[in-house]
This record gives C-alpha cells, sequence and structure tokens, in this order.
C-alpha cells in the first residue's frame, strides 16, 4: 500500500498525531481531564464550520476556536469553581450546537463538514502535513520541556503551588497545547474520535501499573501500533480509517485491562 | 541574627465567605525551631488558616509575612514544605514511584527542560534516608500503606531543603504504631535538623508534653505558650468546645 503517495502521508499524519495524542493524553488522563478533549474537538468543529461559511481556512479557525474554548473553560474552572464536568457538558453541546446552526446556514458544505466529523487521513495533503509538523513539533517540545512540572501538578496541584511551581500558567499552557493538537488531529480522526486516541491509549498503560515515563512510553506505543493497524486494516477492507483506528485502541485497552486483572 | 525575624507573622487576620466569619481577627507568630501544634473543632479554621499562611486562599483582611516579606512578595516557597491532609488517600494507580514522588520536592527549582542535578539527587536521597523510605524507592506509591505514603510526602517536603513544614492533620488513616514512629521522626527532624514544624492534629494527647506550643482555631485563636503546663490550654481548648481527648479517638475522614 505504500506505492501510494497518499498512504505515505497518510501514515506520516497518523504517526504524528498518535505521538502527540498519546503524550498530551498522559498529561490529560492524570489530571482528570479526559471529557476536556471531547469538549475542545466539539469547539474545533465550530471553528472548522466558521472557516468554511467565511472561506478562511477551516484547520487555521479550528485552532483558533479550540485554543479560545480552552482558555473560557480554564477561565470558568479556576475563577467561578464550578463543577469542571458540567462546565464541560455545557460547552460540548453548545459548541456542537452552534456548529449545527453555522453548518445548515452555509447549507452547500455538508459533505465537506462530514470529513471533519469522522476523519479523513486519505485526503491529508503536503500543507495539512507541514502544519502538523510545526505546531506538532512546538507542542511537543513544551510538553516535554515542562513534563517535570506537569507531572507534579497532575499528581497534587496545590502542593505543586505552594511549591514554587506557576500552577496557573502551566495549566493554561496545557490546555493550549492540547487544543492546538486536538484541532491538528480533526483532519486526520475526526472531531467524534479524537477523544480516544488521546484518552485511551493512556488508560491503557496505566493498567500496567509502571512509572511515569514508561506509562508514556506504553501508551505512545499503544497509539503508534493502533493508528498503523488502524490503517492497515482500512487500506484492505475499505473501512473508514478514523473509526478503525479507535476500534484498535480500544481492543488494545480491553487486552490491558484483561492482562492485569487481579 | 534570623531569630529576631518570625517566619510566619500574621495580624488581625479575617475571612469571611459568603458573609459568614471563619476567622475571626486572628494574630500570630512563628519563630524559627518552634515545634507548634494547631487544634481545634472541625470546621473552626484550622485547615483554612494554614492554607491562608500557604498563600492558596485569600484573606478577606488583614497581612501575612513570610520570612519578613508580604506574602504576595514572598517567592522562596521552597523553604515551605506542605504536606496536605489528603496525602494518605493517593489514587492507587497514579504512575509514580516512591523516589517520582520524592523528587517533585526538587522540581520547583529547575525550569524548562532542566534535567535533575547531581545535587538533587542527593537531596532526594537525604530526604528519604530521613524519612526512612530508601529502601521502598521503587515501589508505585499507590501500593504503600497509609504511615509509608505519609513518610514519603514528608520526604518529598524536605527534598526542598525547607526551613519549615506544615502539616494538616499527618495521622489521618495511620496505625498507632506508625503514628508514634512518626511523632519521633518529627521531633527528631525538628531537634537535629532545626527545622520550624507546624501541625494541625487531632491527638492532642499524644504530643502535649512534646510541644512548644499550642494554637486552638475555632473562629478566633488561642495561644498556648507553654503547653507542658497543659492543665490550664486543656481547660482553654474544653473552653473552646474542643474536648481534645474525644477527638483524639475520633478520626473525620474527608
Amino acid at each position: 500500500m505504500f506505492e501510494y503517495d497518499f498512504m505515505q502521508r497518510a501514515f506520516l499524519a497518523g504517526f504524528i498525531i498518535a505521538t502527540l495524542a498519546s503524550i498530551s493524553g498522559s498529561f490529560v488522563v492524570l489530571k482528570r481531564y479526559s471529557m476536556m478533549t471531547e469538549t475542545l474537538a466539539h469547539s474545533a468543529l465550530v471553528g472548522v464550520a466558521v472557516g468554511l461559511f467565511a472561506g478562511l481556512s477551516p484547520l487555521w479557525m479550528a485552532v483558533v476556536m479550540a485554543i479560545f474554548s480552552a482558555w473560557l473553560i480554564e477561565y470558568l474552572r479556576s475563577t467561578f469553581h464550578l463543577y469542571s464536568d458540567a462546565i464541560l457538558a455545557i460547552f460540548l453541546s453548545g459548541a456542537l450546537a452552534l456548529a449545527i446552526i453555522i453548518v445548515s446556514l452555509g447549507g452547500a458544505f455538508n459533505n465537506s463538514l462530514f470529513s471533519y466529523l469522522f476523519g479523513s487521513i486519505l485526503a491529508v495533503n503536503d500543507e495539512d502535513l507541514l502544519t502538523m509538523g510545526v505546531f506538532g513539533g512546538i507542542s511537543l517540545i513544551l510538553l516535554l520541556g515542562f513534563s517535570k512540572e506537569l507531572f507534579f501538578i497532575a499528581y497534587d496541584e496545590e502542593v505543586a503551588q505552594t511549591s514554587g511551581i506557576k500552577v496557573k500558567m502551566l495549566n493554561y499552557l496545557l490546555v493550549t497545547i492540547v487544543a492546538v493538537i486536538i484541532a491538528l488531529s480533526i483532519r486526520v480522526v475526526g472531531t467524534l474520535l479524537i477523544g480516544a486516541l488521546m484518552v485511551i491509549p493512556s488508560i491503557a498503560a496505566l493498567q500496567y501499573r509502571l512509572g511515569f515515563i514508561k506509562t508514556v512510553l506504553l501508551s505512545l506505543l499503544f497509539a503508534l501500533s493502533s493508528v498503523a493497524a488502524g490503517m492497515t486494516l482500512s487500506y484492505y477492507y475499505s473501512l473508514p480509517s478514523g473509526a478503525t483506528i479507535v476500534m484498535c485502541v480500544i481492543a488494545l485497552f480491553i487486552t490491558s485491562l484483561v492482562v492485569n486483572k487481579r | 541574627m534570623k531569630f529576631a525575624l518570625p517566619i510566619f507573622d500574621v495580624s488581625s487576620l479575617n475571612l469571611e465567605i459568603n458573609s459568614q466569619k471563619i476567622l475571626d481577627s486572628l494574630s500570630l507568630k512563628i519563630f524559627a525551631g518552634e515545634y507548634d501544634a494547631i487544634i481545634g473543632p472541625n470546621g473552626g479554621g484550622k485547615t483554612t488558616l494554614i492554607r491562608l499562611l500557604l498563600g492558596l486562599e485569600q484573606p478577606s483582611s488583614g497581612t501575612i509575612k513570610i520570612f519578613g516579606k508580604s506574602i504576595s512578595d514572598f517567592k522562596e516557597w521552597h523553604k515551605i514544605g506542605y504536606v496536605p491532609q489528603r496525602a494518605s488517600h493517593v489514587d492507587a494507580a497514579f504512575p509514580a514511584t516512591v523516589l517520582d514522588v520524592v523528587k517533585m520536592g526538587r522540581t520547583a527549582k529547575r525550569g524548562f527542560f532542566a534535567r535533575y542535578s547531581a545535587q538533587d539527587a542527593l537531596c532526594v536521597e537525604d530526604a528519604m534516608r530521613k524519612m526512612d523510605v530508601l529502601d521502598i524507592k521503587d515501589k508505585m506509591i499507590g501500593t504503600l500503606s497509609g504511615g509509608q505514603r505519609q513518610r514519603v510526602m514528608i520526604a518529598r517536603a524536605l527534598a526542598s531543603k525547607p526551613e519549615v513544614i506544615i502539616l494538616d492533620e499527618p495521622n489521618t488513616g495511620v496505625d498507632v504504631a506508625s503514628q508514634q514512629r512518626f511523632y519521633e521522626l518529627l521531633r527528631k527532624l525538628n531537634r537535629d535538623e532545626k527545622l520550624t514544624i507546624i501541625f494541625i492534629t487531632h491527638d492532642i494527647g499524644v504530643i502535649a508534653d512534646d510541644i512548644k506550643r499550642l494554637f486552638t482555631v475555632n473562629r478566633k485563636l488561642l495561644t498556648c505558650n507553654n503547653p507542658k503546663e497543659a492543665i490550664s490550654c486543656e481547660d482553654m481548648s474544653r473552653l473552646y468546645g474542643v474536648d481534645a481527648h474525644l477527638l483524639s479517638n475520633h478520626h473525620h475522614h474527608h
């Protein structure tokens, strides 16, 4: 299958997203922000809708909307002491409602939107790859650079704060990175499925009860192999790529659960 | 000399939440080398007082100075170690070894991309040795007993080489044998390392002849400067609606 350029691009894009999603996902899961990924994906969809409606780049508008929502959610969470899961639920359905309205106003681009809902990795072009590479690279450097601090915050936010770590700044940084990664990923796995690629590899890796670095590496391995397996299966059996990737991650998760049952 | 300057200097501290007075004009000074206990009924504000001292909450009015600096200008947080109450209720699946957790005590001193230095490793090992957790350094934090986990949390606080450690009900969920060992360790840190120690407790009976000062917090603060002559302090605490001995057998979980 690698004789086709589009498959080479698809695998490259898939591996970039798997790397970003699983590493950032480890922090997201430990901070109990799992639902944040779904919410930001829906916010990114609003950006896509706006982009298609206004004739702007859907990818860029997705990045902007996802970051904006991430900051607003973090602000509401830290300032008003609302239940954070309730805030996420409000944003999740609110964003979807807004996206649907913008889509129905536009009328003509329903098909195009469909590819953002469920991903169309085979349609990834060189420009998409470049954007993913550049922003993915920056996100990864920031994540790894602050990994010690983010790990401490995930373990105990208040003790981290009293030890002099800039918790508030780093929380904003993390949600910003996650927002960017999600916006980059919706082309590949789609709005409705990116949450799975971020959260499930790391939950599966946690079942092995290893130290932090080993857990992150294992979740990276799970994400990469799910993408590889999912895309191969989707190529040979004509299955939708995003959904097949997610089913592979879930298979790994169930295996991890069973293997580590005690 | 340093002893002239209090570590914590709190004056006329008030905290109101929803027009209810949580803390009412508290003033206190804590100096280097002290070994102090804070007692009081649940909901009396003792945890809140500690959270104010650590900058985790803001007072309605009043001032807090740490090492002579206003709390908003204070930057040297590594001088203050904090062991929170929930330390013994860690998520069992959290992917951290004892060593990972103790290293967190050095994290704030490192910056972006900086690796842990040889000196960090020494501080971490020293802290683990003092709290007697060196032999379990590769165990997962979620698999430890309450007493072990408590000592790991204190080792983490010690790793930043603090001058004062604040502990919130350090014995919640810890068995009696571990408790006594635990107080011996604290006392040793205070005596040998000149570490200032402040802790919230219900076990006033256990530590009454050990501590330097006893603070009773029940919206207002009463300071008992000589707990060794403990009768008046016992009376005082009863006056405040706290039966310390009763409370020592009656742990509250949050």
